[in-house]
């Protein structure tokens, strides 16, 4: 199945090269857990905040089609 | 005495005399400085009943024990006063040099009382101080001010000053200093204006003198290191985009304001982000006095319409005079900011009320006759227009200049204005960051991110991530961030740093990094406890300034939309702030009474009686 990742502030440096704006596509195995697909991205995750369409995940929790998983860096400011 | 000078300046504009007395450590340690002492001074100074704009409102700049010092962020000054925006109190502050500066010319505090007969200016080099005819000042831009006052004292003095909205006594009117540099919120610039005070200008030479220098400068250094190695690590994102890293982020949690708060999710959220200023409009970062984050941004506009060169936005300017007005273009969003600099205007108030404004036209509540053109949300060049003519108080201006409530209760509608005592919101929904909206409504300064930033936890994470949408934790979440928000407005530090850097990873751990560096500087004996009594202690004087007001718990409120109108879309879709839900815990966390009042338990418990 499909779903979206989105890196925000900091980590858009980590972004594909090709990718002009903040989210890709990413081809992942059905029903997989957040922390499974967190693991194989190049980002930092200590002091990330990571939201499963805008919510924070449970522990555990799987992924459906078209969700959208975003991270980016625990920072204030505003 | 160390860390304070223990010298206040009084002026009294009627007279033109100046004065100068000396603080007792006492009352220094009890209140901290800063934001506690100018509270502290006006509480017993002043009748809080008396119209902000008279000659018997009392105005007081104040930098804390911190600042001055090597301590990072140790740049920041207060204005606090009577509000001719909500009625209350304020507690705007800024960064940038001016502060500083006016720490060491050896005084904490400056105190302006009445009003002068002609237009004036504060000069004060050291302990030389004089105040100076101002009419060739007046009617000019920030920028013209403060240009024309270097040349004519120091070129290395320090500039804090009204522009036209100020002397046209604009309720949301700011005071600039070093251009860019605003305390811009509650219409302090206004009350400047009152005094027929038009600038401050300080140069300062003294060393500010320290209990424990050594231990001081060793725990600075190493924060400064932290901030080093974040920066290397490419985690700095304050460095790199500025606040304007903002939009993406409130829009992925759908509490961006956007149409006036109607919904939190904006289409235009990426266009409007930190990434594209970066790329576009950013000569280079732009750090305040010993700040080694730079979320300042020195930028340039190249555009046949939107041209110019200066500072800014910030994220708050972006979420007001973009989003909320519904507008994606940031090169008009930058050039609003600086039209807002340069003539003295308050961009949250002032881009929030504009935003107000468009709801309420394209209704057909406010017919185009009075405002002399459509004015409907996307439209960028309207904004910039609005923002002028406010800046101005000059045609449909002159009502925005007055803020959204009073625009929307002049059309008989004061429900659109997105405001908590008469206060615009900063650029958070707070039905999807339920904390903001507990904050907001009572905020003894109205609607303000400044009074206690719990979107720090419920957005951004920091110093751990809670959940926006809930409301059960929230009263105690919002008594500790006003709490340590009053101590690092009190110490003279910004919040960027300080949450981050100066404070336990959990909320319910004291403030030790901060009590200690307190304790280096001033050694009057704080530890985490003192301070965390102190900033309570603040806070509840702050409190019964209002309270001796005419305020009360049914002001603790906000905008019926925020009460009863579910968001519509995105993450926070059906949610409301329970505020009612929410309002009895935070009281009986705080101390106060059923109506919001203090209890005379809790002013005796904090040494207030």
């Amino acid at each position: 199945m499909k779903i979206h990742i989105k890196l925000l502030a900091n980590y858009q440096k980590y972004l594909p090269p090709d990718c002009s704006s903040s989210s890709y596509e990413a081809e992942v195995p059905p029903d997989v857990r957040v922390e499974d697909v967190l693991a194989q991205l190049p980002v930092p995750l200590e002091e990330s905040v990571v939201l499963v369409n805008g919510r924070t995940p449970q522990p555990g929790q799987a992924l459906q089609e078209g969700d959208v998983l975003c991270l980016f860096p625990a920072i204030g400011g505003g | 005495m160390y860390g304070w000078n223990g010298r206040i300046l009084r002026v009294n504009l009627t007279t033109g005399e100046t004065s100068v007395e000396e603080v007792d450590p006492r009352t220094a340690r009890d209140f901290i400085g800063g934001r506690g002492w100018a509270i502290r001074y006006l509480y017993n100074e002043m009748d809080p009943r008396v119209d902000p704009l008279s000659p018997e409102n009392k105005l007081v700049f104040s930098t804390g024990p911190l600042t001055a010092t090597p301590v990072p962020t140790g740049n920041r000054y207060m204005v606090t006063t009577k509000s001719p925006l909500t009625g209350a109190i304020s507690c705007s502050n800024s960064g940038g040099f001016f502060p500083t500066e006016m720490k060491r010319t050896g005084f904490d505090l400056f105190i302006f009382e009445g009003r002068a007969e002609r237009p004036v200016y504060l000069w004060v080099n050291d302990d030389r101080v004089e105040l100076r005819p101002a009419d060739h000042l007046w009617g000019r831009t920030v920028f013209e001010t403060e240009d024309m006052l270097r040349a004519e004292t120091d070129p290395r003095a320090r500039v804090a000053c009204i522009g036209p909205a100020g002397e046209r006594l604009a309720p949301i009117a700011a005071i600039l200093n070093d251009k860019h540099r605003a305390a811009a919120r509650s219409g302090v610039g206004a009350v400047m204006g009152s005094k027929n005070l038009k600038a401050v200008v300080v140069r300062g030479t003294r060393r500010i003198p320290l209990a424990r220098p050594d231990e001081l400068k060793a725990l600075a250094d190493q924060v400064v290191e932290e901030v080093k190695q974040a920066v290397a690590a490419g985690k700095a994102t304050l460095r790199t985009y500025g606040t304007a890293y903002v939009p993406p982020v409130t829009n992925e949690v759908g509490i961006l304001p956007t149409y006036n708060f109607r919904t939190g999710v904006f289409a235009g959220a990426e266009a409007i982000s930190g990434r594209v200023l970066s790329e576009k409009y950013l000569i280079r970062p732009k750090a305040c006095y010993g700040c080694p984050i730079a979320c300042g941004r020195l930028t340039r506009v190249e555009d046949p319409v939107f041209g110019g060169e200066g500072e800014g936005p910030e994220y708050e300017t972006i979420g007001a005079l973009g989003s909320a007005c519904g507008v994606d273009n940031l090169a008009a969003i930058t050039k609003a900011n600086y039209i807002c600099n340069e003539l003295g205007l308050d961009t949250i108030s002032v881009g929030m009320t504009i935003a107000c404004a468009m709801e309420m036209y394209e209704l057909g509540l406010i017919p185009e006759s009075d405002i002399g053109r459509p004015l409907r949300f996307g439209d960028a060049q309207a904004v910039v227009e609005m923002v002028r003519l406010a800046g101005l108080r000059e045609g449909f201006g002159d009502l925005i200049a007055q803020g959204s409530y009073r625009l929307a209760s002049h059309y008989g509608h004061p429900e659109f204005s997105m405001s908590a005592k008469k206060q615009e919101f900063p650029a958070y929904d707070p039905r999807g960051a339920k904390g903001m909206g507990l904050l907001y409504a009572t905020s003894n300064i109205g609607a303000s991110h400044m009074a206690g930033d719990t979107a720090y936890m419920e957005v951004f994470g920091v110093p751990k991530k809670v959940d926006p949408l809930s409301w059960e934790d929230k009263p105690r979440l919002v008594k500790y961030f006003e709490d340590i928000f009053t101590i690092v407005d009190a110490a003279g530090l910004c919040v960027f740093l300080s949450i981050r850097y100066l404070f336990e990873p959990t909320y319910n751990v004291e403030p030790v990094r901060i009590s200690r560096l307190m304790e280096y500087a001033t050694g009057a004996g704080y530890d985490e406890e003192t301070l965390l009594e102190a900033g309570e202690r603040v806070y509840n004087l702050e409190r019964m300034f209002l309270v001796r007001a005419g305020f009360s718990r049914a002001d603790d409120t906000l905008p019926p939309r925020m009460l009863h109108e579910p968001m519509p879309e995105g993450p926070a879709k059906g949610h409301v702030v329970e505020l009612d839900r929410m309002l009895p815990e935070y009281y009986r966390l705080r101390g106060w009474d059923e109506n919001g009042v203090p209890t005379k338990e809790k002013l005796a418990e904090l040494g207030l009686l």
